[in-house]
């Protein structure tokens, strides 16, 4: 059971160390250190409520009334602790051919970037972690020396061996299904006897119709790259069938769902793990929550404010704000003394309370370089029945323009095959309906004539709905540190007081070329699998769709795929870095920032295993500083006590 | 229980050459009265009733949507789309305007439960995402067949009169066209979602796919 307190409550104990957000980053490490007995505060922000059964179907309820059925959608809007919603942003006609913006944002985030920077969180108990679609493939070699390799990014400070062992790690607390043949093949998971907890997710169909038509085939992109093209299994943080044989045959016991007792199953297919998975078979931070000892205590409802700077370089203690209604912006303080504080809070929002303490100033790197995977989408309908809107998000992609080839010339990409249609390319199959009928009127208002109804309109969507083919693509944003989350809180603030964090956000040169790039390749991609090409990125009626950039006389766009990254960077330079390889602040050495933040580059996958393996390995580093810490012989001087470990 | 009311009774009956689905099938998603009243509470307990009576002219027994008029035929639209997807949905904005209704002309989901018991998954027979999952591993199977038309107006029973728009029989297979002969034109296909906060009902349709708009 997930118990939780007030923020109240919470600041009446003392506490070893204090981790701000109980996303998977905050979860991991607390549930590491409590373990090992240390006294733990988690303040999170946001409403608690999951962790019981009924708290969490009234989330599925509130998802399926939802129009829009966003990441957010089963999470309602908090004021006191205000999240970022893709449905923000709107495109902007006035701006279009002028140099000017093409989309306007009217939300939690200030953007004055050139590009709408589209993607969004949640700030509730479980973070992101719970809106996530829990596709968990680990980053290549190749990920980690973009600049050495080939000429663009930068470099970590540590490479993939190093976070093997941790990859490891997070896919056991994560509780990954994958086929790890499959991925020793890509060449990410390099230990020979490797097994992951549980066998692969079944592939779709829609996987298995792909297979058979693109295996093999070979696909030139624009810049002359060619591949042949593979159909691969994803690893994937949801319930399967347990591996036996897994760590050295002692096999794996998949957790259940969280504040219901005996209830948990394999995956069902109900095919809406984003926002939320009606059985929890898919991973979220609630399970490692579930599993901390009592030396945690988890406060709901506390908005961290300040890091406060003590003596010499190390900080004191945190400040923060409870609140009782959401609705109101009625709060109280509190501070909270801490010999460790870990900020877990989200890339973007480790930033701002960075920037709002000003701590870590000295590389002036706090906020910058900050990155996602900007997605291009393609859509075709097949000349089969495929099967879609079954099973999780997708099952399988096309990896082979990931590594090597022209990387150097345009970013690469990964190929996801969508299990769930055009729905996030068009609002299908709603759209559908609405399309076939011929409803909503003409842009001058008036009715349309025409409209499909009876058995031609249930036969029409059966055909058109059933044949839908989605590609999602991810293309690889190097940092650039012009993108960046600022603060300024004499004009920006949200209703408790806290500043909103102003982001300045566009897409380089680099990346234009691997949207493109993209594009051309899926186009291939639909014909060779026979289907017709229904990708559309021109302006309609005049207005350009979110995330629209013309590049080589091509319409493209793009959407925020929720990789937000980048924002603390990790370095072995203080003057060029905000964070160490073990995640502490050059400046602050019992200052942490955790979290997709430090990472210097998210190649091609999604951002959260790896993310999670570097929470583990800063856990140790956490533990022994505690440890060194709390030894009578170094109190004298814990400064000196700190370059030791 | 109770009995049905007979103007539920009659709501559903009319309401199948609207949908292509059976009384059987619309009695059995348990949310007719619900649907009855939502049209009744959006379009106006008379303005309905006016129009049930001109759908019941323009059904012979297929509907032929050039005999409504252009507010009927809206509505027409807006109550199978409400059985298809559980949501009321954004209507021209003539036609709402003609209603002269003081609700706001958005769509909503009607209930958690009509969204769970919509049509449109059925139609590629499917299952509602987010709910009724059918068990582990189930996407990896072939999809099942679609009836053929002629099977769905039979089943529906509107096969035996004569007149109005027949279907015709079994045609080409491919991509461009639906068992029974309808030719998939891109307006009646969704396109882009130019922004996520616009509600289906509000999006653009499709233009033809790039091959063809090339070489037009
Ligand atoms: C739609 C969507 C799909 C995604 N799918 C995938 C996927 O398939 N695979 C993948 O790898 N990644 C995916 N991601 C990304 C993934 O969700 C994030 O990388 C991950 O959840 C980040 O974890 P975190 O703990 O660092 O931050 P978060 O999950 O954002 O957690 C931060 C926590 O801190 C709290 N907090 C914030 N501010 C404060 C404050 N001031 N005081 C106290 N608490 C605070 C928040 O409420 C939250 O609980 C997806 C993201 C989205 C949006
Ligand atoms: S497919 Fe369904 S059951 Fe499986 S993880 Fe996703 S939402 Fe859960």
């Amino acid at each position: 059971m997930i118990e939780t307190t007030t923020g109240a409550e919470a600041a009446r104990g003392s506490y070893d160390a204090v981790v701000v957000g109980a996303g998977w980053a905050g979860s991991l490490i607390a549930e590491k250190l409590g373990r090992r007995g240390w006294r733990v505060l988690v303040l999170e922000a946001g409403e608690a409520g999951t962790q019981t059964w009924s708290g969490y179907l009234d989330s599925v309820r509130t998802f399926h009334s939802a129009v829009a059925k966003v990441p957010n959608s089963a999470y309602r809007h908090n004021a006191a602790a205000p999240s970022p919603d893709v449905l923000d942003l709107s495109p902007d006609a006035s701006g279009s051919g002028e140099g000017r913006p093409e989309y306007t944002a009217d939300g939690y985030f200030v953007q004055k970037g050139k590009m709408p920077y589209g993607t969004d969180y949640v700030r509730a108990l479980g973070g992101a972690g719970m809106h996530w679609l829990g596709a968990v493939p680990r980053m290549h070699p190749d990920d980690f020396t973009t600049r050495s390799t080939y000429g663009y990014g930068r470099d970590w400070p540590i490479d993939a061996a190093d976070l093997e062992p941790y990859y490891e790690e997070a896919e056991k607390e994560l509780g990954v299904a994958g086929d790890a043949e499959g991925q020793r093949h890509l060449g990410v998971v390099s230990d020979s006897g490797y097994l992951y907890p549980m066998h692969r997710i079944p592939p779709s169909h829609i996987d298995k119709y792909c297979h058979e038509k693109l295996e093999g085939r070979e696909v030139t992109d624009p810049m002359g790259d060619k591949r042949e093209l593979h159909v691969r299994s994803l690893p994937q943080a949801r319930n399967s069938t347990p591996a036996p044989e897994y760590d050295k045959r002692k096999g794996y016991r998949p957790k259940g769902a969280v504040g219901l007792p005996n209830y948990g199953e394999r995956c069902v297919g109900n095919a809406s793990c984003v926002p939320i998975c009606p059985v929890q078979a898919k991973s979220t931070p609630l399970r490692v929550q579930d599993g901390f000892s009592d030396s945690v205590t988890l406060a709901a409802r506390s908005v961290a404010t300040r890091v406060l700077r003590g003596q010499d370089r190390r900080v004191r203690a945190v400040e923060y704000r409870s609140y009782n209604d959401p609705a109101s912006p009625t709060s109280e303080s509190h501070t909270v003394r801490a010999d460790i504080v870990v900020l877990a809070a989200h890339a973007i929002e480790n930033a701002r309370l960075l920037l709002a303490s000003e701590l870590a100033t000295t590389s002036g790197q706090v906020g910058r370089n900050l990155m996602d995977h900007p997605t291009t989408l393609a859509w075709a309908l097949a000349a089969d029945q495929v099967g879609p809107y079954r099973g999780p998000g997708h099952t399988s992609g096309v990896e082979d323009f990931r590594f090597g080839g022209k990387r150097r010339e345009r970013a690469p990409f990964r190929i996801e095959l969508s299990n769930w249609g055009w729905t996030w390319s068009t609002g299908a199959p709603m759209s559908n309906v609405a399309s076939a009928l011929a409803l909503g009127g003409k842009s001058d208002g008036g009715v349309k004539t025409g409209g499909v109804f009876g058995p031609q309109l249930r036969s029409l969507l059966g055909s058109t709905i059933g044949r839908q083919l989605q590609l999602q693509i991810a293309v690889e944003q190097s940092a650039d540190e012009n993108n960046r989350v600022t603060i300024d809180p004499r004009r920006y603030r949200d209703a408790m007081g806290n500043p909103r964090p102003i982001i300045h956000y566009d897409l380089g040169e680099h990346v234009r070329e691997g949207v493109y790039a993209a594009y051309e390749v899926s186009e291939r991609i639909f014909t060779e699998l026979g289907a017709t090409s229904y990708t559309d990125h021109e302006p309609v009626d005049g207005v350009p769709p979110l995330g629209h950039f013309v590049h080589r006389g091509t319409d493209l766009t793009y959407h925020g795929a929720g990789h937000g990254a980048g924002t603390h960077i990790m370095g072995t330079d203080p003057n060029d870095s905000v964070v160490d390889a073990d995640q502490r602040t050059h400046d602050h050495p019992n200052l942490y920032a955790v979290g997709c933040g430090s990472m210097p580059s998210v190649g091609t996958s999604n951002p959260t295993l790896t993310m999670c393996a570097l929470a583990l390995r800063s856990a140790e580093r956490i533990h022994r500083d505690l440890a060194a810490l709390s030894q009578p012989t170094n109190l004298r001087s814990r400064a000196n006590a700190e370059e030791k470990v | 229980m109770r009995p049905i009311p007979e103007d539920t009774l009659r709501f559903v009956r009319l309401c199948v050459p609207l949908t292509g689905f059976a009384p059987f099938d619309l009695h059995a998603t348990g949310m007719a009265q619900l649907y009855l009243d939502t049209a009744r509470q959006q379009v106006g307990r008379y303005r309905l009733d006016t129009f049930l009576t001109e759908l019941t002219e323009a059904c012979t027994p297929l509907l032929d949507p050039s005999e409504l008029s252009e507010t009927d035929r809206e509505i027409a639209r807006a109550i199978t789309y409400l059985w298809y997807t559980g949501a009321w949905p954004k209507l021209a904005v003539d036609a709402h305007a003609d209603l002269r209704r003081e609700m706001a002309n958005t769509e909503f989901v009607v209930a958690p439960s009509t969204y769970v018991e919509g049509l449109v998954w059925r139609t590629f027979q499917s299952h509602p995402v987010g709910a009724k999952p059918p068990g582990f591993g189930t996407w990896g199977r072939e999809p099942a067949e679609l009836p053929p038309l002629t099977e769905i107006v039979q089943e529906c029973g509107l096969a035996e009169q004569t007149g109005g728009s027949r279907p015709e029989e079994e045609s080409t297979r491919g991509e461009r066209s639906v068992p029974g002969g309808t030719r998939i034109e891109p307006h009646m296909l969704p396109g882009p979602r130019v922004a996520r906060d616009v509600p289906p009902s509000a999006l653009p349709t499709a233009r033809a796919p790039r091959s063809e708009r090339n070489t037009a």
